[in-house]
C-alpha cells in the first residue's frame, strides 16, 4: 500500500472535521476523494501532505510512518486549486524549484524540466512567466512542478476548480495520462462527481468528516450503502418502502422488482420499513399500466418537463394507487403525508414514443430498485399530548438528523404510553425510529414502546444537544449487529466521534484478554460490515454505572445502547435513563433469535 | 481607438483637471521658487552650494534619512509581518497605533523624543553611561526620522504581504524548501516592490522632515544641522534668495533619488505582473 491512513482525526474547536478516516490507496492507484465543501476532504489531503497536523491516527506513505514528519521530508507532490505558482519565477524556475533546493546539478535539472514539460504538453514555454500563461497552462506547470522531485504520491486539491469546462476536460485527460505513465499513487480531491467518475480507479465519498463509502465508480453508483452516497453520486429518488418476506412493497404495490440485496438487512425476517433507491433513469413512463413493459409502480401526474439535450428530465407526482408511497425527503415536519414526487429521466427515443406535457397522467414503472442497508428509515414521535408532540417534532437535534437523512418525521398521539403492559408477541412492528422525550418516567415509556413492537427508540432531552462523542454499547451479542448498523447510520449524520465501550464485570487477566479480543472483533465488524470507524475502550464494573460514569465526563455526548431483553430496561438501566435528560439515548432492541420465531 | 466607459466624466475633462490641479498645487509654487532662486548668479550659486556648512547639512539630511529608511524597512517589515500573519489580542489596537505618527504634529514627536532621550532623563542617563549620546547628535535625528517614517513602510508592505497566499508557501514547503529558503526565494522577492515603495516614501519623508528634528538635534552647525533647518535659518536672516537656492538644490537631489527608486521598483514590479491581460 502506498498511502495508508489509520483512524485519522482532526478537530477544530472540539468538532471533528476529519473523523476516524482509515484508507488504503494502492500503488499507482488514482483515488478520488469526493465530498461537498466542508466535508473535511481538503483537510484530510493537507494532513497527508503534512501541512495540517492530526489529533489522532497514523499516516504512512510506502510503509514509512510520516505522521510527525515535516512536509518537506514527506516526498509528496501537491497541486492546488489556485495553482500557487511562484509568480516572480519563470516556468523553468518554477519547475526546477524542488530540484534546486535539493542542489541538483544544472544539466540534470534542465533534462528533468524538458521531460516534465513534454509530459504536460508545454514544450518551449520554459522562459514564460506564470502571468503570461492561461489558467489551464498554469495548472499544467503546477503539475509538472509537483512531479519534479519524483514524489512518491501526488496529491491534488480541486485542481480543475478555477478552470472553465473545456479546458477542464483537456487537463483532466492530461492528468490521467501523466498519472498512468508515471504510475504514481494519486489522491485527488473534488466536489464534482463527473470528474470523480472520469478519473478515479476508486472513489471515496466524504461527508461531515467521515469517509462514508469507498469503491469503484460503477459499484458505488449501482449499489450505494448510504443515503448520502445515493443522492450525492448522481440523482436518486429515495422512497420509504416495506420489506416483507417475499419482496418489497412501495405503498400498497408489491414490487417484485429485481432487487439486489447486498446486505443481510435484519436478523429477523419480519416486515419492516426500508429506504429504497430508484434512479431516475431506471424509471419508465407509459400511457397506461398495460403498455408498461416494466414493473408497475403506480400512476402519477407529470408536474414539469425539462429538456437538457440528450435527456428529458421530468417530475412526476404519484397519485395512485396509494398515497403512502411517501418520498423520504421533503420536510414533513408539519406531519402531513407527502406524496412522492419522482425525478425521471428519459432518452430521446422514449421521448419520441410518448411525448408528455405537464398535467398529463402516466403510469410509472421501475426497472431496478436498490434497497439501502440502513436500519433507520424514518422517525415517529410518540407522546401523550399534542403539545408534547409539537415540541418534540421541532427538536433541533431531531430536525437536523431527519434533514440530513432526507427522511420524514411523523407523529402518533399515544395516551397509553408508559402504561404497564403484559408481554405479547403478536405485534406488528412499528415502522421507523420511535422518538420520545426523556423524562423521569422514560424507562416506562420505553418499556411500553418495546413491548409494542418498536426496535429503535430515540430518547431526546429538552436541552439543545450537539453530541461530539457517541458511546456505543450492547448488552450481548444478539444485538451487536443491529447496534453497529444503527450506530453507523447515526454517525453518518452527526459530526461526532464514536467510541465502543466493552464493559466486563471484574478485572482479571483472562477476562482482559477476552475483552481486548472482543474490541478488535467489534472494530473490524464495524469497519467491514457497516463502514463505521470507531475507537474502542475496555472498562470494568457494573454496566449501567460505568456508562453513567463515562457519560458524566462530558456533556456533549450521546449513547447508543443495544439490548435484547425488555426487562433490562426497567431493571438494569432505569437509573441511567433517569439521568438521560442530559444527553440523547438511542435504544436498539432485538429479540434473541428463536423467541421471535 | 475607443475608450471604455467609466464612472468619471470623460478622458478630456479628467486629464485637464489632473494637469490643472498638479500645476496649481505642485508645479506653480515650485516654479516660483526656482524663479526666485535664479536671481542669484552662477558663481554665487556654486559658492552657496559648496559652502562647508551647506555640504555638511546635505550629508546629515540625506545620511540620516537614508539610515532611518533602512531601519524602517527592516523593522517596518517585521511589524507588517506580525500584523498580517498572526492574530492576537490587541492586534487591532497595535494596527491603529501604527498610524499615529501620521496624525501627530511633528513638533509633538520632537518634544516627546527629547523628553525620553534628554540626558537628565532615566533612559538618556543610562544610555549616556554606556557612552551612547542621543540628543544633539545624528543618532537623535535618525531616531526622530525613524519614528516619522515607520508608518509608510508598514502600510506599503502590509497589503503585499497579505497577498502572498499561504498556498504558495505550502507549495514551496512540500517541494522541500526550508523556512529560510521560502523567505529568501518566495516571500521576499514577492514583496520587494512594495518594500521599495515604503522605503522611498520613508526616505522622502525624512528629507523633508523639520518639526520633530529641531528639538532633538540641537542644531549644531556642521554637526547636527539638517538642510531644512538651514533654509529656515536663511529665511530668518532675510536671505530669501539663498533660501530658495538651497531649496532648489534639495528639490533636484530628492527628485533624482526618488526617480531612481521608482525606476528600480517599477523594474522589480514588472517581473511580477508582466503579461497580457486576460
Amino acid at each position: 500500500m502506498s498511502i495508508t491512513l489509520d483512524q485519522i482525526t482532526k478537530r477544530y474547536q472540539n468538532t471533528p472535521v476529519v473523523n476516524d478516516v482509515s484508507l488504503d490507496v494502492g500503488d499507482g492507484e488514482f483515488f478520488v476523494l469526493l465530498g461537498a465543501s466542508g466535508s473535511g476532504k481538503s483537510t484530510l489531503l493537507r494532513a497527508i501532505a503534512g501541512l495540517t497536523g492530526v489529533d489522532h491516527g497514523r499516516i504512512s506513505l510506502h510503509g514509512r510512518d510520516v505522521t510527525h514528519m515535516s512536509p518537506r521530508k514527506r516526498e509528496v507532490g501537491l497541486v492546488f486549486q489556485n495553482y500557487a505558482l511562484f509568480k516572480h519565477m519563470s516556468v523553468a524556475d518554477n519547475i526546477e524549484f524542488a530540484l534546486r533546493v535539493r542542489n541538483v546539478k544544472a544539466a540534470e535539472r534542465r533534462e528533468r524540466r524538458k521531460e516534465l514539460l513534454r509530459l504536460v504538453a508545454l514544450e518551449g514555454m520554459d522562459d514564460r512567466l506564470p502571468t503570461q500563461l492561461s489558467g489551464g497552462q498554469q495548472q499544467r506547470v503546477a503539475v509538472a512542478r509537483a512531479l519534479a522531485h519524483k514524489p512518491q504520491v501526488l496529491l491534488m486539491d480541486e485542481p480543475f476548480g478555477a478552470l472553465d469546462a473545456k479546458i477542464r476536460e483537456e487537463l483532466r485527460t492530461t492528468i490521467r495520462q501523466v498519472q498512468r505513465e508515471l504510475k504514481i499513487s494519486t489522491i485527488l480531491v473534488t466536489h464534482d462527481q463527473e470528474e470523480a467518475f472520469a478519473l478515479a480507479d476508486r472513489i471515496g465519498v466524504m461527508n461531515l468528516g467521515r469517509l462514508l463509502e469507498v469503491g469503484r465508480p460503477e459499484e458505488l453508483y449501482a449499489r450505494p450503502a448510504t443515503r448520502f452516497v445515493a443522492t450525492f453520486l448522481g440523482a436518486a429518488n429515495l422512497l420509504l418502502a416495506r420489506q416483507t418476506a417475499d419482496g418489497i412493497r412501495v405503498g400498497t404495490t408489491p414490487v417484485t422488482a429485481p432487487l439486489d440485496k447486498l446486505w443481510d438487512l435484519r436478523v429477523t425476517q419480519r416486515e419492516h420499513e426500508v429506504v429504497a433507491v430508484l434512479r431516475p433513469e431506471e424509471l419508465a413512463l407509459a400511457a397506461s399500466r398495460d403498455s408498461l413493459n416494466t414493473i408497475y409502480l403506480g400512476n402519477g401526474v407529470v408536474e414539469s418537463t425539462l429538456f437538457t439535450g440528450a435527456y428529458e428530465r421530468l417530475k412526476v407526482r404519484m397519485t395512485e394507487p396509494d398515497k403512502s408511497a411517501a418520498c423520504t425527503d421533503g420536510n414533513s415536519a408539519n406531519g402531513s403525508d407527502h406524496l412522492a414526487t419522482l425525478d425521471v429521466t428519459r432518452s430521446q427515443h422514449s421521448q419520441r414514443q410518448l411525448p408528455l406535457i405537464p398535467g398529463q397522467t402516466v403510469a410509472v414503472g421501475v426497472r431496478r430498485i436498490h434497497v439501502l442497508p440502513t436500519p433507520l428509515s424514518s422517525y415517529v414521535v410518540y407522546a401523550k399530548s399534542a403539545a408534547k408532540i409539537d415540541a418534540l417534532k421541532t427538536h433541533p437535534f431531531l430536525v437536523e438528523l431527519a434533514t440530513r437523512m432526507k427522511t420524514r418525521i411523523t407523529s402518533q398521539l399515544e395516551p397509553q404510553l408508559g402504561a404497564r403492559t403484559s408481554k405479547e408477541h403478536t405485534l406488528t412492528p412499528l415502522a421507523g425510529v420511535a422518538v420520545i422525550q426523556s423524562t423521569s418516567h422514560a424507562a416506562a415509556d420505553l418499556d411500553w414502546l418495546l413491548n409494542h413492537g418498536a426496535s429503535e427508540v430515540l430518547l431526546l432531552p429538552d436541552a439543545l444537544v450537539q453530541p461530539r462523542r457517541v458511546l456505543i454499547h450492547w448488552t450481548d451479542d444478539t444485538v451487536r449487529h443491529a447496534t453497529l448498523a444503527v450506530s453507523a447510520s447515526v454517525l453518518r449524520h452527526v459530526a461526532a466521534e464514536a467510541t465502543y465501550l466493552n464493559i466486563l464485570p471484574k478485572q482479571d487477566e483472562a477476562q482482559k484478554s477476552d475483552g481486548m479480543r472482543e474490541l478488535l472483533d467489534a472494530r473490524s465488524t464495524a469497519q467491514a460490515a457497516h463502514g463505521l470507524e470507531m475507537r474502542t475502550e475496555l472498562h470494568f464494573g457494573d454496566v449501567a454505572s460505568e456508562l453513567s460514569k463515562q457519560l458524566a465526563t462530558n456533556p456533549e455526548q450521546m449513547l447508543i445502547l443495544g439490548v435484547s431483553n425488555v426487562d433490562d430496561v426497567q431493571e438494569r438501566f432505569a437509573s441511567l435513563l433517569k439521568h438521560s435528560h442530559q444527553f440523547p439515548v438511542m435504544i436498539v432492541y432485538r429479540e434473541p433469535q428463536g423467541v421471535a420465531a | 481607438m475607443s475608450r471604455e466607459r467609466s464612472v468619471l466624466p470623460g478622458f478630456g475633462l479628467t486629464v485637464g483637471y489632473t494637469t490643472f490641479f498638479l500645476s496649481a498645487v505642485v508645479l506653480l509654487p515650485l516654479t516660483a521658487m526656482i524663479i526666485k532662486a535664479s536671481n542669484i548668479d552662477h558663481a554665487a550659486f556654486f559658492k552657496l552650494l559648496l559652502n562647508p556648512e551647506v555640504v555638511a547639512s546635505y550629508k546629515i539630511s540625506f545620511g540620516t534619512s537614508f539610515l532611518a529608511a533602512i531601519i524602517n524597512s527592516i523593522f517596518g517589515f517585521l511589524i507588517a509581518w506580525t500584523l498580517t500573519r498572526y492574530d492576537f489580542a490587541g492586534r487591532k489596537f497595535l494596527d491603529a497605533l501604527i498610524d499615529l505618527p501620521f496624525a501627530l504634529p511633528t513638533a509633538v514627536s520632537g518634544i516627546a523624543l527629547t523628553a525620553v532621550f534628554a540626558q537628565d532623563t532615566w533612559l538618556g542617563s543610562h544610555l549616556a553611561a554606556m557612552g551612547i549620546k542621543v540628543v544633539y547628535t545624528w543618532v537623535g535625528i535618525t531616531v526622530a526620522l525613524t519614528l516619522i517614517g515607520m508608518p509608510f513602510v508598514v502600510r506599503a508592505v502590509q497589503p503585499a504581504l497579505a497577498e502572498v497566499q499561504r498556498d504558495i508557501e505550502d507549495a514551496a514547503e512540500t517541494l522541500g524548501a526550508g523556512r529560510f529558503t521560502i523567505f529568501r526565494r518566495i516571500i521576499f522577492p514577492t514583496i520587494l516592490p512594495s518594500l521599495l515603495t515604503g522605503f522611498a516614501m520613508a526616505f522622502a519623508r525624512g528629507i523633508g522632515e523639520y518639526g520633530s528634528v529641531v528639538f532633538i538635534s540641537g542644531n549644531l552647525p556642521m554637526k547636527t544641522e539638517i538642510t531644512p533647518l538651514l533654509i529656515v535659518k536663511r529665511l530668518e536672516e532675510y536671505k530669501y534668495v539663498d533660501a530658495a537656492a538651497l531649496g532648489c538644490i534639495m528639490l533636484g537631489m530628492s527628485f533624482v533619488m526618488l526617480l531612481s527608486i521608482n525606476l528600480l521598483q517599477a523594474w522589480s514590479r514588472r517581473r511580477l505582473f508582466v503579461g497580457k491581460r486576460r
